[in-house]
């Protein structure tokens, strides 16, 4: 469905972005894209969402109904918090804002402006913005952040019942490994400036997953692996 | 030219400052603000009465209330202020209208910029009752060229804040709109006019300034009727309470119309993390 090959993006006399990144993603997969900071994986994302032009090689994705939630909220400032939800819907469809903001936790906040929240509250009203028009494929860019250890788990939940709901396809950029093996079939490992694609771990077990699975366990220490840290490190 | 729309420009950011006191503080302020003006009143009136202030030069509080009473008694009080107040307002209209549609086109596409700012950059830098002659000789000395002096006023420091807000748009914010794919327009409409609103109103509170400005000059040149008018009429027929009178006048609406554009840019601009906003 989605396949790249050989995408370089670089900036700065190629002293930062990415290099020859190749991979292919199917229908319905949830792909995680793990890295150390700076080696290009949100410059990976806006590339394939069209925002980014300057790019060599190519990629073919065949969606024209791509979400994106970057990883700054992006709000506008002159909307609320339900009118910012409701950015990206056509016509009048406040049943669905309202289901939504509730299930991030946001409702009572409807009417506030987005100078009166949080960054955790900013971030799940943008999430909202991202989930609400049910696009095929969503690109996310560090999605939870900036919430709560507790939060962030509802809101992985809330990811996995979209994805059973829809099957949609997913890139997922986060820091956290655990997130990753719980929600990803395949990871992505990027490393270096620029970043080049230094690993690629499929996942099999089936969603949901047990978090304390012990085989995962063994996956997140490979992942240390290539990332050259020691497991204690985590 | 320049340096009196700067000067509109910070008296906005004060007045932005001054909202920021709170309601209870408000009436102090008031009051404290007013000890000042009143004593002063009190005292004009007491040493024009003592003879102390020659009364040719400076007459009575009372004297200029009196005789801005008399117009109205006569009824022409109102022919003035309505000539003046239509001057105004259509000017301000036109000008703002025009500034609009411009400011948007060259703000938004580069070619349009590069086309047309640099001929609106060389006219700005002619002082604008440079305008006057050549308004008359071609519009004759009536209500077209003071209507078209006072939109050349208004026009500028609308387009320039216009301008500079539709630059100042952060390109992050219009980046989500593409994602949603909207068209251009829909981008100019949904994102960038309500982003650079701020500098819309700053633009046009600076504007009606200038309007103000500029009807009192386009009033001074040649009119038969209006507050300006009023001026030169005082000043030929030697009564200073006329001339007072009417700067009175001017002072006051200006402070209303002023007040009125603040209340709208408060009311539009509460989603605004401003110092102003802060409660
Ligand atoms: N528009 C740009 N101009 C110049 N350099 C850029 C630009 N965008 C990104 N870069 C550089 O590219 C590199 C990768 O940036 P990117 O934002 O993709 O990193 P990232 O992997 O998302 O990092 P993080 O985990 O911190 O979000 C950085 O070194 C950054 O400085
Ligand atoms: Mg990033």
């Amino acid at each position: 469905m989605l396949s790249v090959e050989q995408v370089s993006r670089t900036f700065n006399h190629k002293q930062a972005g990415l290099i020859d990144v190749s991979f292919s993603v199917e229908e319905g997969e949830i792909i995680g894209i793990l890295g150390t900071s700076g080696c290009g994986k949100s410059t990976l994302l806006r590339v394939l969402s069209g925002l980014d032009k300057e790019y060599t090689g190519k990629f073919s994705l065949e969606k024209e109904d791509v979400g994106m939630m970057f990883q700054e909220p992006r709000l506008m400032p002159w909307l609320t918090v339900e009118q910012n939800v409701a950015f990206g819907l056509k016509g009048d469809q406040k049943a669905i804002v309202h289901e939504l903001l509730d299930t991030v936790g946001l409702s009572g906040f409807e009417k506030h402006y987005p100078k009166d929240l949080s960054g955790g509250m900013s971030q799940r009203t943008a999430i909202a913005r991202a989930l609400v028009t049910e696009p095929e494929v969503l690109l996310l860019d560090e999605p939870f952040s900036a919430v709560d250890a507790f939060t962030k788990m509802q809101l992985q939940e809330l990811l996995l019942s979209i994805w059973k709901k829809k099957n949609t396809t997913m890139l997922l950029v986060t820091h956290d490994i655990d997130e990753a093996l719980y929600l990803c079939d395949r990871i992505l490992i990027l490393k270096g400036q620029p970043g080049v694609l230094a690993e690629v771990l499929t996942i099999k077990q089936s969603k949901p997953r047990d978090r304390t699975d012990p085989d995962l366990a063994s996956i997140k220490a490979e992942i240390l692996h290539v990332l050259d840290l020691r497991e204690t490190a985590s | 030219m320049l340096e009196q729309s700067n000067r509109a420009l910070k008296l906005v950011q004060l007045n932005k400052v001054k909202t920021a006191s709170k309601k209870p503080r408000s009436n102090r302020r008031l009051l404290l603000g007013s000890i000042l003006p009143v004593s002063l009143v009190i005292l004009w009136e007491a040493a024009s009465n003592m003879g102390i202030i020659e009364a040719h030069l400076l007459p009575a509080p009372s004297a200029i209330i009196a005789s801005l009473y008399q117009m109205v008694l006569e009824g022409t009080l109102w022919g003035h202020l309505g000539s003046t107040l239509t001057r105004v307002f259509a000017g301000f209209f036109i000008g703002t209208f025009a500034a609009i549609i411009i400011g948007s086109l060259v703000g938004y596409l580069k070619i349009i910029e590069e086309l047309v700012d640099p001929i609106i950059q060389a006219l700005r830098s002619i002082p604008s009752l440079a305008w006057v002659p050549l308004f008359i000789l071609w519009m004759g000395i009536g209500e077209t060229s003071k209507v078209t002096l006072i939109s050349v006023g208004v026009f500028f420091p609308v387009y320039l804040n216009m301008v500079a807000g539709i630059r100042g748009v952060d390109r992050k914010l219009i980046e989500v709109g593409k994602i949603y794919g909207f068209t251009s327009f829909q981008i100019v409409r949904r994102i960038i006019l309500p982003a650079s609103l701020p500098s819309f109103l700053t633009g046009i509170r600076s504007g009606l300034g200038l309007g103000w400005m500029f009807v009192v000059a386009a009033e001074i040149m040649g009119a038969s009727k209006g507050l300006g008018y009023l001026l030169i009429v005082g000043q030929n027929t030697y009564s200073p309470d006329t001339i007072i009178g009417s700067i009175l006048l001017f002072a006051i609406l200006g402070k209303l119309t002023d007040w009125f554009l603040k209340v709208i840019e408060e009311r539009s601009l509460r989603w605004q993390d401003s110092l102003a906003n802060q409660h």
